[in-house]
């Protein structure tokens, strides 16, 4: 059996590594390179669309701004609200396939790391995983639905830095994805039986109090389950509660072996303690065995406190990072209304006055800051060489260490400039391993009029047109490099680099 | 959090004649030092709750023992035991290298300090600890952050202060001039050596203008970037025989003697070293992290040799754990733990604070030794003392410090 499972490990590995040399990797190119526009857009985009775009997606594609415009801001959210109804579309599927280990489940990527054939790597499961979240964010056009499963990965944050998280969070990915766009009780449910999340916050080795005394039940998930999947640190709750919390989730664990397969989930009754509880002040009757831990899920999903906490978090992610209390509480109060249904909230958030017309701009995190640098040049990437640069940048996906998840808000990232200027340097001039920008293609949709090429590109990218001082520069610059009339690649290349790294385009 | 200042809109026409000028480099406002500055201050962040009671055991206390069947090291003078320091505390055997500091008096330690944080969250405890505050205060910087912007002697150095970790601790957070790196030698701007100095240029126009935070911050790291070019050109030799060990701490401190030698203006350092929240099988999980802090510590101390005398290293958790070890071998999420002081500067030799015992009856009511010295004490002696920064109502608001002793006056 185990012979069979790992010959055929082999085998896909064997395939994959094949269509990894550089003549496949040049059909995804193929097949799968974005389009750049014939000619760049000289229409206007309304700056509410692009800052929408901004924020339901991980930024605008040059053809999301013109097709947004077409059929209007109403028609894109629903649209995005719907993610069942969009194909993943090819660009992501053959990228996505290059990835060995994505679909193994966690103990065959165990097998897959430590079997002895050199080609293989270790860490290839982590990374293969980060590696497709570039990629889903970059191509999928599911966008906000790649947005909510950055939300929910970084609320439910599970690091691949804890031991056999390295594996576990390959599968805890698929539970996230599952559940993003659906009910939180759900998603709340699926993480707690989730084994990465199990063995991340130790609730796999809580148990009840020995009858001789001895140590007190495992307190970090009950803690953590309050303070960041719930109700919030100053949602009102007590010691005692999380302790009891505890109490309930004693015995919750998985199956022995460590198989780590979705459904591995293995309830101990011997560990659990069976006695009477009181959780925020509802009793938990005795003798309830695993459903006391269920019932504890079901009162915490729907405490008034929960609604807020989520409600603000959200409102962080998609307008602020100071959340005005009257729009948290509206949030809150549809949330609560829809018990808890993720995509009716967002449609209330995605449709409220604040979202629509909010000027307020947010700092784009680096992951933001990267995907929307290579979604708007078109770029063809294999997201192996930007992992790089997003770990200098410090938000590599699923590397945060503690549970809170990556910071959402301006202040922790503003130190963190000059590796986005490294980035944009790198991105244009070829240098972000497995990763181009088709800079022939761009000079050629930009046209030959330098100075009209530039405020085209710098209206693409930014939204704005470069000021004047400094546009007679810049296409001063490219004029020396250009044959009379026309600009070249060289001059698009660093034009592009200084557009990817104005304060514009920093902000979401 | 409350507190937060939004953005200041920005005003087109001064945004103009910012971008106007010729270079950010030379438009941003250069404040002349005065007075002498104070010690360089690193703090070392030991992240995830160290357990006091593992890293400087209390072996006199006749609780000790009982509550940590499996935990406890040796008694002093067994192989393996514990360090003697005077009969009542000790080091752990892995922290040895740092009993030649004591002995020298240039270490001092405070038992049963802690964070004034009761909700034993890492998260909050670590705010609080960094913000400067009490428990459940909010205010949206960090108490080393308004210490930079209170302190008189203050520099135009856009070095003042760096964190060595890929994001700005919360500590620093509010002072503008911070900055988070893991080496000096990456920060530098990769422009393609055929691009000439436009690139630069412009962005420092782009970024000219502008009274925005994100503005500002653009202005002060291309000025850094350019100090930095110069400094990167030539390896680094400890001096003193130093050998730094691997790892985070080592690594960050080695980063940072390198800038307080190179006088670029350092005033705090902030280095980082998690992985404490030991749950389970606490001894495997925090002897390496025991290795690297006294070895780092050390090497520290003997690279920068004379100038020990105007530097303060601080290390400091953002909790204990609980007395008793758990059933895993690992201990819970507690309060009292311990800080270590090392310095020039320092009065050390002697373990500071009141001792408040083991038993039973003298842990609070979760089974927690109990803080007798608010961390702020601590701090604050510092900033007055080494760092010549009497606002201490700014640095920590709401807060009345009581000084240990433990600080000569710089």
């Amino acid at each position: 059996m185990e012979y069979t499972r790992k010959d055929f490990l082999l085998a896909a590995g064997a395939t994959a590594s094949v269509v990894a040399l550089p003549g496949c990797s040049s059909l995804v190119t193929r097949v799968a390179a974005p389009a750049v526009p014939a000619r760049l857009s000289e229409v206007e985009v309304a700056p509410d669309l692009r800052r929408a775009l901004n924020r339901i997606a991980f930024g605008p594609r040059p053809e999301d701004l013109t097709r947004v415009q077409e059929i209007g801001l109403d028609a894109y959210v629903e649209e995005q609200l719907a993610p069942e109804r969009l194909d993943e579309g090819v660009g992501c599927r053959l990228r996505l396939g290059l990835l060995d280990t994505l679909d193994l489940d966690a103990d065959d990527a165990k097998d897959w790391e430590t079997s002895n054939y050199p080609e293989v790597g270790r860490g290839v499961a982590a990374t293969d995983l980060q590696r497709a979240c570039v990629i889903r964010a970059v191509y999928s056009p599911r966008q906000l639905y790649e947005v909510m499963v950055d939300f929910w990965t970084n609320h439910f944050n599970v690091s691949q830095l804890k031991a056999e998280c390295s594996w576990l969070k390959t599968v805890d990915d698929r539970v996230i994805r599952r559940h993003a766009m659906g009910r939180f009780r759900d998603l709340l449910g699926a993480s707690a039986h989730s084994a990465a999340m199990l063995f991340y916050l130790d609730n796999a080795k809580n148990r009840k109090r020995d009858e001789d005394g001895g140590a007190e039940p495992n307190e970090n998930y009950a803690r953590e389950l309050l303070e960041l999947h719930t109700l919030g640190v100053h949602g009102g709750y007590t010691l005692k509660d999380i302790q009891e919390v505890a109490r309930c989730f004693t015995g919750w664990s998985y199956k022995a072996g460590f198989q780590w397969r979705p459904g591995d989930f293995a309830f101990h009754a011997d560990q659990h303690d069976d006695g009477p509880k009181v959780v925020l002040g509802v009793p938990i009757p005795g003798g309830q065995g695993l459903r006391d831990g269920e019932q504890v899920l079901d009162v915490i999903a729907r405490h008034p406190s929960t609604a807020r906490f989520l409600a603000r978090k959200l409102v962080r992610r998609f307008i602020t990072d100071d959340p005005e209390p009257a729009l948290v509480e509206r949030i809150a109060g549809v949330f609560r209304r829809t018990d808890g249904d993720i995509r009716q909230t967002l449609a209330a958030l995605l449709h409220a006055p604040e979202f629509r017309q909010g000027t307020v701009r947010k700092l784009k995190r680096p992951l933001e800051y990267v995907v929307s640098a290579l979604r708007i040049t078109s770029a063809n990437t294999d997201a192996g060489g930007v992992l790089n640069h997003l770990e200098r940048m410090g938000q590599l996906p699923y590397k945060w260490p503690m549970p809170d998840g990556y910071p959402d808000r301006a202040t922790p990232w503003l130190s963190g400039l000059l590796w986005r200027w490294n980035f944009a340097l790198d991105l244009v001039e070829g240098r972000v391993e497995g990763t181009a920008v088709p800079l022939e293609e761009i000079t050629k949709a930009a046209g030959d009029d330098p100075k009209t090429a530039l405020q085209r590109l710098a209206h693409l990218v930014t939204g704005t047109r470069l000021p004047e001082p400094i546009a007679t520069q810049m296409a001063a610059s490219a004029q020396t490099s250009a044959s009379a009339g026309t600009i070249t690649a060289a001059a698009v290349s660093q034009w592009l680099a200084l557009l990817l790294s104005v304060p514009g385009f920093q902000r979401r | 959090m409350a507190g937060h200042t939004s953005i200041p809109g920005q005003d087109r026409r001064r945004r103009r004649q910012g971008i106007l000028r010729a270079s950010g480099l030379q438009s941003v406002h250069v404040a002349p030092e005065t007075g002498p500055r104070g010690d360089v201050l690193v703090l070392v962040f030991l992240r995830g709750g160290m357990d006091g009671l593992h890293v400087v055991p209390a072996h006199g206390d006749p609780h000790f023992r009982p509550n940590r069947p499996t935990l406890a090291p040796p008694e002093p003078g067994r192989p393996g035991g514990v360090v003697d320091l005077d009969g009542h505390f000790g080091l752990h055997p892995d922290l040895a290298p740092l009993s030649e500091l004591f002995a020298a008096k240039e270490l001092a330690l405070v038992h049963a300090s802690g964070s004034p944080d009761r909700t034993l969250s890492h998260f909050e405890a670590m705010q609080t600890a960094e913000r400067g505050v009490s428990d459940g205060e909010s205010v949206a910087t960090g108490w080393l952050a308004r210490h930079l912007n209170s302190a008189p002697s203050r520099s135009d150095s856009p070095m003042r202060a760096v964190a060595i970790s890929d994001t700005l601790p919360k500590s620093l957070e509010g002072a503008l001039g911070a900055l988070a790196v893991n080496s000096i030698a990456e920060y530098r701007l990769r422009v393609p050596d055929h691009w000439g100095t436009g690139f630069t240029s412009l962005l420092t126009q782009l970024y000219g203008g502008g009274d925005d935070s994100l503005a500002a911050a653009g202005r002060n790291t291309l000025r850094l970037a350019h100090r930095l070019e110069s400094l990167v050109a030539s390896a680094y030799q400890p001096a003193g025989g130093a050998t730094y060990p691997g790892g985070a701490v080592g690594d960050g401190l080695k980063e940072v003697a390198r800038l307080i030698k190179a006088d670029v203006g350092l005033e705090i350092a902030q280095v980082d070293l998690g992985g404490w929240d030991a749950h389970a099988v606490q001894s495997a999980l925090v002897a390496p992290l025991m290795e690297q802090l006294g070895r780092g510590l050390r090497a520290f101390h003997a690279d920068l040799g004379d100038r020990m005398r105007t530097v303060t290293v601080v290390a400091m958790s953002e909790f204990g754990r609980r007395v008793q070890e758990n059933a895993g071998a690992g201990t819970d999420h507690g309060r009292g733990t311990v800080t270590l002081v090392l310095g020039g500067g320092i009065r050390g030799g002697r373990v500071y604070g009141r001792w408040p015992g083991l038993a039973p009856a003298q842990l609070d009511t979760d089974g927690n030794l109990r803080v007798t010295t608010d961390f702020r004490d601590i701090l604050a002696e510092i900033v007055a003392q080494r760092l010549g920064n009497p606002r201490l109502s700014s640095v920590f608001p709401n807060h009345t410090a009581r000084f240990l002793g433990l600080a000569d006056p710089s």
